[in-house]
């Protein structure tokens, strides 16, 4: 059977009632699963959804987590497996039972996640079988850390998540990813964020998976006028990433600024796409990424700005850069930009290289071995997105995450 | 009779299959500065690249001792951590990487080249203030990338400040005069001047005879076409500042 036949088949056998998992299943059943001939999923490691054992929820766990020491100011939510733990979560376990208490007013009536037809596939599949989905309202501010952690169990590791938030609100929103279900087990996540008019997100993702682990997330977001949502998104682990995310600037002057970067070696794929829609005057988007592969590792990064004929003097901004580390490795960087408006500030550059020798040279001209040059010059090239996580204990992690990638980068004294 | 810390013989060298450098012999002893002259493309920048082991040179002939050892021999870092230092007529940018921390990197992989602990923290942040006040940088550079965003000026006096901190045993400066103002050029002759010792040597290269008004030559070589073809003391600087390069290029050619 193929993985299509078996979600379906296994969604089936679970026999689920709720009316928004079994749109989703609708939805995945018409549209199927996106394939390598679908142009934004061409450097997508898909294979691995075969080798896939089973797409049932993992069962509760039974361990105990190694959890990373909490930032400081942030609510925590931490899930095991997919399963939410009230008994890990900060400051109690009430923010929990308020986030449930979302999902009963909101579930029946939610929308499909982004483009369910189209690069939004993958996140049905967190919807149909999320143990427990969540819907979270923020006024005023938040600070909320979410912690998944994949322990090994067999089964999926799911997470189908909403935010939304009121005119006004402030949210800093923190998603670690850690651990791995294994070879043959998924983690899937699906994000739904809606920002209403004024408010504002800053939205901080660490992939620092195992690096035998399979994970993909869907990530849509909708931002209102005068919005402003940040996403600062760290790839870090995995045998198999995939990210896939679209925002939607739908309000007058709504802004998004997107800092990402990537790390893989090994034979590891690192696959992601954003896409940002300009629908109103005067909305702003910038976005960063860098990524770098070493030995035969696969790095790909598409980009994809769409400026609709309503959105007179948009702006925007657009900057890929890949390295390339090892005989067998391969970056693959895709800008694109579609302007359908007069009026448009646009400026966008990719580039993909080596490293540039004459930095090494520089280095080793003062002495430094050529290993830690190479590492000092890959860390550089990073720096930018880095710089861009505002919480020091947040930024330390991401760095170190992305230089165990490095060789022997020294980076506990690069991050000081 | 001490033996040269800097011994060049019959060095032949070609970049991009271009010979640049055709058999150039050159001694520098402790506690001596040398300048070297010469016009565009005489291949004076090539020398001090090859000395510091940049790739994409092929030595095609002669002989370099540095210290006793065989130069050639080393990779680039390693003359470096011997104490070669390179201060580069275009020093690039590295954003990303302080210059606190490429300037401790350097620093300890001299240390432990020789036999000597990693520096203290605090020691090290003493020693480069110290230096950053001579060649007057302000502190906050120390904390922004390599040379990222630093004038001209700014990224000559952070390589003089560079080798300050390093202390080595032999400096090859390619053109950190050029580019500076009166002032900036006396900040750095000053820098140069600091270093020197009995057991150090300095190499200036330089187009022009104003960096010699302030860092006073015991020798000045003229390099043209690949080969020195005039030393002196400083005097000669003073006549090629008169009256140019022609007349050496010529007397060379017709002597060759």
């Amino acid at each position: 059977m193929s993985a299509l036949e078996r979600i379906l088949s296994e969604f089936g056998s679970a026999a689920a009632t709720a009316p928004a998992r079994l749109a989703a299943a609708e939805s995945l059943r018409a549209h199927g699963l996106p394939t390598r001939r679908d142009e934004n999923w061409r450097y997508a490691n898909l294979r691995s959804l075969e080798a896939v054992r089973s797409f049932l929820p993992a069962p509760e766990p039974t361990v105990s987590p190694a959890l990373p020491p909490a930032l400081p100011g942030f609510s925590r939510l931490v899930f095991i497996d997919g399963h939410p733990q009230a008994e890990y979560s900060l400051p109690d376990a009430a923010l929990l039972a308020s986030l449930r208490g979302g999902v009963a007013r909101a579930r029946a009536t939610a929308p499909l996640p982004l483009a369910a037809a189209g690069d939004g596939r993958l996140g049905l599949i967190a919807r149909m079988f999320a143990p427990d989905p969540l819907t979270l309202h923020v006024s005023g501010r938040l600070a909320l850390e979410l912690v998944l952690i994949a322990t090994g169990s067999a089964g999926g590791n799911y997470l189908d998540l909403e935010v939304q938030l009121a005119a006004g609100a402030q949210l800093d929103l923190v998603e670690r990813h850690l651990g791995s279900a294994g070879p043959t087990a998924m983690s899937c996540v699906q994000l739904d964020l809606r920002l209403a008019e004024h408010s504002q997100l800053t939205h901080t993702r660490l992939l620092q998976c195992a690096p035998d682990a399979l994970y993909y997330d869907t990530l849509a977001v909708t931002v209102a006028a005068d919005g402003d949502y940040r996403l600062r998104q760290v790839a870090a682990g995995g045998q198999t990433t995939r990210s896939t995310a679209e925002v939607r600037l739908s309000g007058r002057d709504a802004r998004v600024q997107i800092r990402a970067l990537a790390t893989a070696h090994g034979p590891q794929v690192c696959d992601a796409l954003f896409t940002v829609l300009h629908e109103a005057p005067g909305t702003r988007s910038d976005q960063l990424f860098r990524g770098i592969a070493s030995e035969r590792a696969h790095v790909a990064c598409s980009a994809d700005v769409q400026v609709a004929p309503s959105a007179k003097g948009a702006r925007v901004l657009q900057s890929l850069r890949g390295l390339i580390d090892g005989a067998g490795a391969e970056v693959d960087l895709r800008p694109r930009l579609t302007i359908n408006t007069d009026e448009v500030q646009a400026a966008h550059g990719a580039t993909t290289g080596r490293l540039d020798e004459d930095l090494l040279f520089y280095l080793l001209s003062r002495g430094l071995s050529p290993g830690d040059a190479r590492s000092l010059l890959k860390w550089a090239f990073l720096a930018e997105a880095l710089n861009a996580i505002d919480l020091p204990p947040l930024r330390r992690d991401a760095g170190l995450a992305a230089a165990a990638r490095l060789a022997d980068i020294p980076a506990t004294e690069l991050l000081q | 009779m001490s033996v040269p810390l800097l011994q060049i013989h019959d060095l032949s060298a070609s970049a991009g299959g271009t010979p640049v450098l055709h058999g150039v012999s050159l001694e520098v002893n402790a506690g001596e500065v040398h300048a070297i002259m010469g016009p565009n493309g005489s291949g004076k920048s090539t020398l001090a690249h090859v000395l510091a082991g940049r790739p994409g040179y092929l030595i095609t002939g002669g002989t370099v001792r540095f210290d006793g050892a065989d130069l050639l021999a080393l990779p680039a870092e390693e003359r470096a951590r011997a104490g070669l230092f390179l201060g580069f007529q275009y020093p690039v940018e590295i954003p990303g990487v302080s210059n606190a921390y490429m300037l401790k990197a350097a620093l300890n992989a001299r240390r432990r080249h020789l036999g000597e602990q990693d520096i203290d923290a605090f020691d090290f942040l003493n020693l480069v203030r110290g230096r950053m006040r001579t060649m007057h940088i302000d502190d906050a550079l120390l904390t922004r990338g390599v040379n990222e965003g630093f004038s001209g000026g700014e990224k000559k006096r952070n390589e003089i400040l560079q080798m300050l901190v390093l202390e080595p045993r032999l400096a090859l400066l390619d053109e950190t005069d050029s580019g500076l103002d009166i002032d900036a050029l006396k900040i750095v002759g000053q820098g140069i001047n600091s270093l020197r010792a009995a057991d150090r040597a300095v190499v200036v290269i330089t187009h022009y005879q104003r960096l010699l008004d302030y860092v006073v030559p015991d020798q000045v070589h003229v390099l043209a076409r690949g080969r020195i073809v005039r030393s002196g003391d400083r005097d000669l600087a003073v006549e090629l500042e008169r009256r140019g390069y022609d007349w050496l290029l010529e007397a060379a050619a017709a002597s060759a």
